[in-house]
């Protein structure tokens, strides 16, 4: 009986342990992560806007490593930086979207500078999207 | 889905030219709040686009639903994949009208109340939506507007499992901020 209750406490604790582990998991570490794809930033740009919805299936959720050209670096909220790359289209790029600790990195580039940059591909709207950007080179 | 935004954009290049009466951004910031008695849940999103034509009065949002970031992996897994199914309904869209816009001079320095009345589409649902906002345009002539609102889960058929009922409140409430640049060619 004493050793089924002891049973039973260890148990809770390792649920409780796995809980904890899993409700503070981090978040995916896109610095470490290899690459899904690695491709030009036009070349992003133009799947999505050939064939949105066989984009969305191929590159969503995955890490993507594009390379381009620099157009436009702009501060974002909370210390983030976006900086959008070039794509055939004059209107539209690539939005790479930095958190505060990998902006400083990128802080410096700028406009006509070739990069490259790996982020989660979220989508597109007027612009593909990537977040939690790491600048590469 | 096409994408409606770059139609907007092409039409604007080719019907108006220069006349500067649209504005657009696409690093419009839209954050929510969840305040439900365990635990406060809040995700932010920096790359919302949106396009305001000010002689029609005419608006649109849009945001990528995958690109909302929480402080925790777990909550924007489970928004993702349970509650918001984003890989089916990546998009959220906003259409509507600013009502009130006669009042607004994009001349003058001033902060101008205006009411928004459109369809807001989430999570595949579609809803009739009226909201107060703000328009503000500073002394360089520049043009944000914000507004704050509250939507019901419910209404966009986000089922909140009983379990996890007292981590998520049933009404989280919307601030989005967005500062425009007019539209102009090779903006």
């Amino acid at each position: 009986m004493k050793n089924a209750l002891i049973v039973v406490a260890l148990l809770a604790l390792i649920g409780v342990g796995v809980g904890l582990y899993l409700y503070n998991k981090p978040h995916k570490d896109i610095a470490h992560a290899t690459p899904d794809f690695e491709l030009a930033s036009a070349q992003l740009f133009a799947d999505f806007e050939t064939d949105e919805a066989a984009a969305q299936a191929r590159y969503l959720d995955k890490v993507v490593e594009v390379s381009g050209t620099v157009r436009e670096v702009s501060a974002a909220e909370e210390g983030g930086l976006n900086v959008i790359l070039n794509t055939e289209s004059d209107f539209a790029g690539v939005i790479c979207q930095f958190n505060a600790e990998q902006a400083e990195a990128a802080a410096g580039l700028q406009t006509g500078q070739e990069v490259t940059i790996k982020g989660v591909c979220t989508g597109m709207l007027m612009d593909v999207v990537l977040i939690r950007c790491v600048l590469i080179s | 889905m096409k994408n409606v935004f770059l139609a907007v954009a092409l039409i604007a290049f080719a019907a108006t030219g220069l006349q500067a009466q649209k504005y657009f951004t696409r690093e419009g910031s839209i954050s929510f709040f969840s305040d439900a008695p365990l635990e406060k849940i809040e995700a932010h999103n920096g790359q919302a686009t949106s396009v305001i034509d000010f002689e029609s009065g005419k608006m649109e949002i849009a945001v990528l639903i995958k690109a909302f970031q929480f402080e925790k992996a777990l909550m924007e897994e489970h928004f993702n994949e349970n509650y918001m199914e984003s890989s089916k309904y990546p998009k959220a869209l906003f259409k509507g009208q600013i009502a009130d816009l006669k009042g607004v001079d994009l001349e003058k320095e001033g902060t101008y109340p205006v009411k928004v009345i459109g369809s807001m589409t989430i999570h595949g649902v579609t809803n009739e939506l009226e909201v107060p906002a703000e328009l503000t345009i500073d002394k360089e002539g520049v043009l944000t507007g914000n507004t704050n609102f509250e939507l019901v889960l419910a209404d966009y058929e986000i089922a909140i499992p009983s379990v996890v009922k007292d981590n998520i409140a049933k009404t989280v409430k919307v601030t989005a901020n967005f500062n425009f640049q007019e539209f102009k060619k090779g903006s």
